[in-house]
């Protein structure tokens, strides 16, 4: 670069190729028309009367990686005053159980949809068969309460 | 910051900086309005921020399918917590720094979890051709089509930290800085400078090559 360069000019160059750049992401690598769709969308998943369950554990980030080990299930757990939710996900489905134990109704989320609930036990304790991809969060009824898992990437 | 406004003869009917741009005085005002059931804030405000979310993730470098998939996470996750964002007019740092870390921990799950691929592994850019794309295909414009092309693939070399600054500061509309510092976990202050120094860095590549 020439030094002599004025540094208003520098920044005027600057913000020129940065347009640049601007205009050619829309072009190269733009947001795909059905993810803007599915944002909007996503407003249906607003709920202000459900208590949010926040993730305080995620075996991804907060466990040590076991080196050789294939299928590790993810450890999940999380927290909303004192209801306690542990998840397990494997490539086989989901287990977890409501702490303290207690018996639930539980719908496991995918979107905006609703999703056919499956009951917890008497122990809290649940199960489905359907394995997890994409984003999820677990809707809970229990005691005359809605509990709502923080969304999440299975 | 001038780069929203420096005018510039190519592409002049494109509307690259429109389609809902939200000014960002508004954002609080949009999330409160859709907090009380106003749909249209909603979209508003989807109009304004999903393209920063979507250059969060594409600065680092995700596959497409995890990309997406992130993407959504965060738009959920958003809508969840909606009533409970503390600083509304935020809500593009929010979503800025939320679609960061989701994006880092999915490349932490593939470090972990592969062994035989890279995880920096760039799906390249898809063959499927966007209406812009076809545009630019005509005769008359394939010169400007291939002007971009290069400064693509210069921008696509460039190192991980100045691609990483560029792709999330090209977002449109244009991200603040605030935005910018929560979408990679730098300093504000340390921005302006290193964005002077990564669009130097690519001038200079351009200039090497005769181009642009």
């Amino acid at each position: 670069m020439n030094d002599e360069v004025p540094l208003d000019d520098e920044e005027f160059d600057a913000g020129l190729l940065e347009e640049e750049l601007r205009r050619a992401a829309v072009i190269l690598d733009p947001l795909p028309a059905e993810l803007r769709q599915i944002a909007v969308e996503a407003y249906a998943l607003h709920d202000l009367d459900a208590r949010i369950a926040e993730l305080t554990f995620d075996s991804v980030v907060d466990a040590i990686p076991v080196r050789g080990a294939g299928d590790v299930p993810r450890m999940l757990t999380f927290r909303a005053g004192e209801v306690t939710v542990d998840v397990e996900v494997t490539a086989q489905g989901l287990m977890g159980q409501v702490l303290p134990p207690q018996p639930a109704r539980i719908e496991v989320l995918s979107g905006p949809q609703s999703a056919a609930p499956l009951l917890a036990d008497d122990m809290g304790r649940f199960t489905t068969d359907a394995p997890l991809s994409g984003p999820f969060a677990l809707r809970l009824r229990t005691g005359g309460e809605v509990v709502v898992t923080e969304w999440l990437r299975a | 910051m001038t780069a929203g406004t420096v005018p510039s003869a190519a592409y002049d009917d494109l509307p690259y900086t429109r389609g809902g741009a939200v000014d960002r005085a508004d954002v609080g005002a949009l999330v409160r309005s859709a907090v009380d059931g106003d749909a249209a804030a909603w979209k508003a405000l989807v109009e304004g921020l999903s393209p920063l979310v979507w250059s969060v993730v594409r600065a680092h470098r995700l596959s497409d399918a995890d990309g997406h998939e992130v993407y959504q996470t965060v738009w959920f996750r958003f809508a969840q917590h909606l009533g409970r964002i503390r600083e509304p007019e935020k809500a593009g740092s929010w979503l800025a720094s939320t679609a960061r870390h989701e994006s880092l921990k999915v490349l932490k799950s593939l470090r972990r979890l592969t062994v035989t691929s890279d995880p920096e592994v760039l799906d390249r850019i898809s063959e499927d051709r966007t209406p812009e794309q076809s545009l630019l295909d005509s005769e008359e414009a394939a010169a400007e089509s291939e002007r971009i092309r290069r400064l693509w693939q210069e921008f696509e070399e460039l190192g991980d930290r100045c691609r990483q600054l560029l792709r999330v500061l090209m977002a449109s509309p244009p991200p603040s800085y605030q935005e910018v510092s929560a979408a990679l976990g730098i300093a504000v202050g340390s921005i302006g400078p290193l964005r002077q120094r990564c669009l130097r860095r690519l001038r200079a590549r351009l200039d090497a090559r005769g181009a642009l």
